[in-house]
């Protein structure tokens, strides 16, 4: 991995709903990289976005508590007021949202919601923050930037909108952009063009992305590294090829097998992984993928395993206390089923 | 269900229908007027000859006199007749005379609509203003005690009659603490000569802003008593639109832009919130002009609504008549700006 960008240190979001806290972050320690693309996999429910909106504070609220540390350009974002935080926000950390009708605003001009985010940042006149917007969303690939510009977000395509999305999280060339599921209401078209407009950012502006996706297709075709998220924890880590190719974590292999393969036969990917993730108020001790884990035994129950290097390489981290022979089982296993 | 219907309807169409429609909905109320009156017990001949029978006539003199009256304002025609001919009158514009004074009712109207209309847009304004500030405060101290004071507030005074917060701020302002004027539009000794009718605009074109003080002064305690119960309402509205828009995902990406929370509140969250507020406003309107009549009447203030209630209790048909068109008309007006308005807040309405 390069040099560090961003550093999370036992990062906790715990939301108060009726019952109790609701622990959507139970614990998190990870490191962006300069340049790099990671992505963020895992069920729905998993904690990804509450993760992700946490590092700058969109979540903030009385209902909400974010625990630890997240360490961005010599301070703590956890920390800070949101006078602080609103400078760090849009410029140095952009979010591009997933449901771009929802995100953008219906009743303003889409050249004027990109504007605003430049004039926000910078002094710039209106006239050039117009200009500046329209060279932009020409920059992501809209053929007609000056007609968009003037557009309303209803009057343009779902494709259209979410590089109107892009280019707004573009604005200020930040130094870290996090994509909550920029793709998944595209169809695969688009949503291929819209990859390799997050490829290319990376490439030509050296942009850190945080990429949030349920899916491993996508994964595969951008991603540097993977973070698999399971209850509010991260259960495996490592680059890309490593975690495709060499899963050390039950879930993680679950979630591969329950993928469809083009080499191999359509029939067989389906039952991967039975029951659902744990939702609730209540924690257990232990492992929160034991409930629902084929090769569970006493240990997984004891207490939490921690995110650690075991049986893998130096940087490809996983929280499961099978032992190598174990994971040989469960592979096979899992191949079986998938065969 | 209102969007759903604009949005199918391209913006000219839109409008042109809502016009078209405006003749239709006055010939209907005007029908409607005319049978209710002539349904109501007594009759204008029986009033105005026991009226102005001396005191010892018989009731064979007022018998008498009224059928000649009858006869003189053309009610001993058959109701067919009557109904026609005011429909005639009406394609003419002409509204008729009073039966009492003799008065051309659209002289009369000339007179009373106006300070109708500066009552009602007063109170409007008054009402926007104090609901939208509550209403926000509201919204944004959501759940403390700012939030629940002004709700309660806000209930109970959407739930005054108007009628009684007249009385009282009479009693008040006007008996007690003699602040205010509690009578009329304008005092008596002052020179007044209408040109407009709005004082406002009179004292602008005829250079006399000494009118102005004295106009505010009758104008505050009819229009607040007016406000109240609307802006009561209208905060409740405010509040439920604001907390929904302030959930909306784009309010989020503002937040992300880095905007402070002002910023977003007048440029993202007031904007998107002012639909319910407008149709609010726009149905809100009617039982305003409700009850403006009933403040009038309270205030003795000279507008439609006082005309109205005096030509009810003398049967005086042609004044109810022109009166209620009056008012109908006022309504329709505000409903089609409302919709206008509509337009303007939200392109998604539009057709390009
Ligand atoms: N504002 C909130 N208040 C209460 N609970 C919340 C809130 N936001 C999220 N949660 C809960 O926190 C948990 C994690 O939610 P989160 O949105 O982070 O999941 P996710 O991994 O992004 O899922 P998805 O893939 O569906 O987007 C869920 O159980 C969710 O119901
Ligand atoms: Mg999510």
């Amino acid at each position: 991995m390069s040099e560090a960008l961003l550093e999370i240190r036992g990062l906790t979001v715990g939301f108060d709903v009726p019952g109790g806290r609701l622990p959507a972050v139970a614990g998190i320690d990870l490191t962006l990289g300069k340049g790099e693309i990671l992505a963020l996999v895992g069920e729905s429910g998993s904690g990804k976005s509450a993760l992700s909106m946490s590092l700058v504070g969109l979540n903030r609220g009385p209902r909400t508590h974010i625990g630890g540390e997240v360490l961005f350009g010599g301070r703590d974002l956890v920390g800070a007021g949101e006078k602080e935080l609103r400078e760090v926000r849009g410029k140095d950390i952009a979010v591009v949202f997933q449901d771009a009708l929802a995100a953008l605003n219906p009743t303003q001009r889409v050249g004027d919601q990109v504007a605003e985010m430049i004039r926000t940042h910078r002094r710039i006149s209106k006239r050039n923050a117009s200009k500046r917007a329209e060279e932009l969303l020409g920059e992501v690939g809209i053929a007609n930037p000056g007609q968009a510009a003037r557009a309303y977000p209803h009057q343009l395509s779902g494709g259209m909108r979410q590089r109107v999305m892009i280019a707004i999280g573009l604005a200020n060339d930040p130094a870290v952009l996090i994509a909550d599921e920029p793709t998944t209401a595209l169809d695969v078209t688009i949503q291929a063009q819209v990859l390799r407009l997050l490829k290319r950012l990376q490439r030509d502006h050296g942009t850190t992305i945080v990429l949030i996706t349920h899916d491993l297709g996508v994964v595969a075709e951008v991603a540097d590294r993977v973070a698999v998220m399971y209850a509010g924890r991260i259960i495996e880590q490592g680059t890309r090829d490593e975690v495709l190719f060499d899963p050390q974590h039950p879930y993680t292999m679950g979630l591969l097998s329950s993928v469809p393969r083009v080499d191999g036969p359509a029939v067989s990917r389906l039952p991967a992984i039975a029951g659902s993730p744990l939702t609730g108020v209540a924690r257990p001790d232990g492992c929160a993928f034991a409930p629902r884990c084929t090769f569970v035994h006493e240990a997984c129950q004891k207490q939490t395993p921690p995110l650690q290097r075991r049986y893998a390489g130096e940087a490809h981290l996983d929280a499961c206390v099978l032992d190598e022979a174990g994971r040989a089982r469960a592979r096979g296993a899992l191949e079986e089923v998938a065969q | 269900m209102k969007t759903a219907i604009l949005h199918k309807a391209g913006t000219p169409w839109l409008i042109a229908k809502r016009l078209a429609a405006v003749p239709l909905v006055l010939l209907g109320l005007s029908t409607m007027v005319f049978i209710a009156m002539r349904l109501l017990p007594g009759s204008p001949a029986t009033s105005l000859a026991a009226g102005g029978a001396s005191g010892n006539s018989s009731a064979a003199e007022i018998t008498e006199n009224a059928e000649k009256i009858n006869a003189a304002l053309g009610l001993d025609k058959s109701l067919p007749e009557q109904y026609f001919s005011f429909l005639g009158d009406l394609l003419t514009l002409d509204l008729g005379t009073s039966f009492y004074g003799g008065n051309s009712i659209t002289a009369l109207l000339g007179e009373a609509l106006p300070a109708t209309i500066e009552l009602t847009v007063a109170a409007m304004l008054i009402a926007v203003l104090i609901g939208m500030l509550t209403g926000i405060v509201a919204a944004l101290r959501k759940d403390t005690w700012i939030d629940t004071t002004t709700r309660a507030i806000g209930t109970v005074s959407f739930s005054l009659p108007w009628f009684a917060l007249g009385v009282l701020s009479i009693v008040i302002f006007g008996v007690w603490l003699r602040w205010l004027p509690v009578i009329g539009r304008l005092p008596n000794e002052l020179d007044y000569q209408p040109f407009t009718n709005f004082v406002l605009l009179d004292a602008i074109f005829q250079d006399r802003p000494e009118l102005i003080l004295p106009w505010l002064e009758h104008l505050l305690l009819p229009a607040v008593t007016l406000a109240l119960s609307m802006a009561g309402f209208i905060t409740r509205i405010v509040r439920a639109s604001v907390l929904e828009v302030l959930g909306d995902d784009f309010v989020r990406t503002a937040r992300m832009k880095g905007l402070s929370g002002g910023t977003i509140l007048r440029r993202h969250v007031l904007r998107n919130s002012s639909l319910p507020i407008v149709t609010v406003l726009g149905l809100q309107f009617g039982s305003l002009l409700g009850g403006s009549v009933i403040t009038e009447t309270v205030f003795s203030y000279p507008g439609v609504g006082n005309l109205l209630i005096n030509g009810i209790l003398q049967r005086d048909y042609p004044i109810v008549q022109g009166a209620a068109l009056a008012i109908a008309l006022l309504f329709t007006l505000v409903n089609v700006v409302v919709d206008l308005l509509y337009l303007a807040l939200d392109p998604r309405l539009r057709k390009a």
